[in-house]
């Protein structure tokens, strides 16, 4: 009698959470319902930036929804998990575009699993561009601070994990040039990939983003900034350092998982002294706590600017973002 | 939910995966080894540094055999006797974990490896699934041969041996099958959770089993249940399976502590 009433409350509790789920479940997915029509062009882009270009170079264009992988909140992509969500949409996908240059590190899981989607990578575009190509720079360990470390470094890429630091700096995106070359890399990507898209309008909305961008104001810190020695707390900001021709002698590339020893720091700080650094770009995040060190320890002032990784998700987000980053610099000097 | 082949692959793991977490864990339980296997799980992050420095393509191969490694040493100095087991295995797997992330953030470098952390069932690709059969079938065939004796040391092992059970032998072939579950599981449910998978089920199933054999059973079924609805409700609901899964198995955790306490 007892056996079988442990088995009926087996049995209803089994039951109990059955029922609850799906009913949670299925409020939760009333709730949260935002699919695109199901006979659009699916294009999946990858992160922030290249979701606002390819919204601009598919701007005015039917039948067409654009989709971001990563949540509006998440960081930077590099250790970025794909969700049910990501995969459900992978496999609607008409075609992801991506950054590229090792920023996406689960690009190979995607791949694996769906090996006849076509893969749009901006950065190979641009890499395969010549006279931007030159443009590229190296990641962090091509630094002062970390040349010994490249050879260690070295095996590490041959794993299966893989880092937009390893060699090359994938944040082109902070550098409206290359930006703009990452913009005509989705363009040529939709073309060959033969979606039915419009080739003279893809490429009529590229121009015109591409006058949008040349609106961006510097603010004359390509005169004031230019040749002077700057460092950077990311090593997104590697780049906008080279769109104000500024020189970078110092990158710690600060995330949310980074930990630096204390010979690092004094390193660090080392070189901003020695090659007279008055300005450092840093992330607030991941950079504040770094940054106040520097302050104290330096004559150097630290700014706090964006990555673009987060944002409003908005097709004007990147001239605003990087017209605001280049008031704050102006306004640190 | 079933035309995607990821959700295909990933509920064959699961079903795979998780009536072994239900089988294990009851000797787990049983064994109060709850503390080994986390110390188990954790050292996976220095088996991956391992294969890191040795220039291993295949991490997973790096991190079996230092799990098997450091389970069979951990049982060895905890024969010695010379410290408590519990201070032992925190010492080891504080070492351990120190050990791993010591390598693998030089240069920055962690956030590269920090999905183990959480797990990711949904890019569990063919083979690493063949993997899983040839696991599901190894520890069946090792269960079904060694239930008994392994369950009359977990009573009283001085009396096992009595009856010419070689005690060390067994313990050591169990060390190294949750060490062998737990390195080859342990990139699908995450460090952070492996453990709560193993010993949630078990837990639940022994809060209001009467004998081995009903605990067994429902132990298997509790986990096999999590495993299914946990994947249900990440798969519509779009969060991490991992904690979903622990979620479920820690309320019928509950429900059945309050169902036997009441007994």
């Amino acid at each position: 009698m007892l056996r079988k009433t442990k088995y009926l409350f087996v049995l209803l509790l089994l039951i109990s959470i059955s029922v609850v789920c799906t009913c949670g479940t299925f409020f939760y997915v009333k709730l949260n319902n935002n699919a695109a029509a199901s006979d659009d062009l699916l294009i999946m882009t990858s992160c922030n930036p290249v979701y606002i270009a390819t919204l601009n170079v598919v701007d005015g264009i039917d039948g067409i929804t654009v989709q971001n992988l990563s949540q509006p909140t998440t960081g930077c992509l590099h250790d970025y998990t794909l969700t049910t969500e990501d995969m459900k949409n992978l496999s609607k996908a008409d075609v992801l575009v991506v950054n590229g240059g090792g920023m996406e590190g689960y690009l190979e899981d995607v791949i694996a699993a769906y090996p006849k989607l076509p893969i749009i990578d901006t950065y190979e575009y641009v890499e395969h561009s010549p006279g931007f190509d030159a443009l590229l720079l190296a990641g962090e360990e091509g630094d002062h601070e970390h040349e010994e470390a490249d050879e260690e470094h070295h095996e590490e890429s041959e794993e299966e994990h893989h880092h937009h630091d390893h060699g090359e700096n994938s944040h082109l995106w902070m550098n409206e040039i290359l930006y703009n070359t990452q913009a005509a890399g989705i363009v040529n990507g939709l073309v060959e990939a033969d979606l039915g898209i419009d080739e003279n309008v893809l490429l009529s909305n590229l121009k015109s983003y591409g006058e949008k961008l040349e609106t961006i104001d510097k603010q004359g810190l390509d005169n004031k900034l230019k040749g002077q020695n700057v460092a950077v707390l990311h090593a997104a900001f590697a780049y906008t350092a080279q769109s104000i021709g500024a020189n970078v002698v110092a990158t710690m590339d600060l995330d949310e998982e980074r930990q630096v020893s204390a010979g690092e720091v004094s390193e660090f700080l080392d070189v901003i002294r020695d090659n007279d650094v008055k300005i450092v770009f840093a992330e607030y995040d991941y950079g504040n706590a770094m940054g106040k060190l520097i302050e104290e320890q330096t004559d150097a002032k630290v700014v706090y600017l964006e990555t673009l990784v987060h944002g409003s998700y908005s097709a004007d987000d990147y001239v605003k973002v990087i017209n605001e980053n280049y008031s704050k610099i102006n306004n640190t000097l | 939910m079933f035309s995607y082949a990821f959700m295909v692959r990933a509920t064959i793991a699961i079903l795979l995966i998780s009536p072994l977490f239900g089988m294990v864990g009851t000797m787990i339980v049983q064994k109060r080894m709850a503390y080994f296997s986390d110390a188990l799980g954790h050292s996976a992050l220095t088996g991956i540094a391992a294969g890191v420095i040795m220039g291993i393509g295949n991490t997973t191969v790096s991190m079996i055999v230092f799990g098997i490694c450091f389970a069979l040493l951990l049982n060895y100095i905890s024969r010695k006797g010379l410290s408590s087991s519990d201070t032992l295995i925190s010492v080891f797997a504080s070492c351990a974990t120190a050990l791993g992330l010591a390598i693998l953030s030089r240069g920055g470098s962690f956030s590269n490896y920090s999905a183990i952390l959480v797990g990711d069932i949904l890019s569990i690709t063919v083979a690493e699934i063949v993997q899983l059969i040839a696991l599901f079938i190894i520890i069946l065939v090792f269960w079904c041969i060694s239930i008994n004796r392994l369950t009359a040391i977990s009573i009283h092992a001085t009396l096992a041996k009595s009856r010419s059970i070689s005690v060390r032998v067994m313990e050591d072939a169990f060390a190294v099958l949750i060490a062998l579950l737990v390195m080859l599981s342990i990139k699908w449910v995450g460090i952070l959770l492996i453990n709560a998978l193993l010993i949630l089920p078990a837990a639940s199933s022994r809060n209001i089993s009467e004998n081995f054999r009903e605990y067994t059973y429902l132990s298997i079924i509790f986990s096999i249940f999590s495993g299914v609805a946990g994947l249900f409700v990440s798969y519509y609901t779009d969060m991490a399976t991992g904690p979903m899964i622990v979620i479920i198995a820690s309320v019928i955790y509950f429900a059945t502590y309050i169902y036997g306490k009441d007994r």
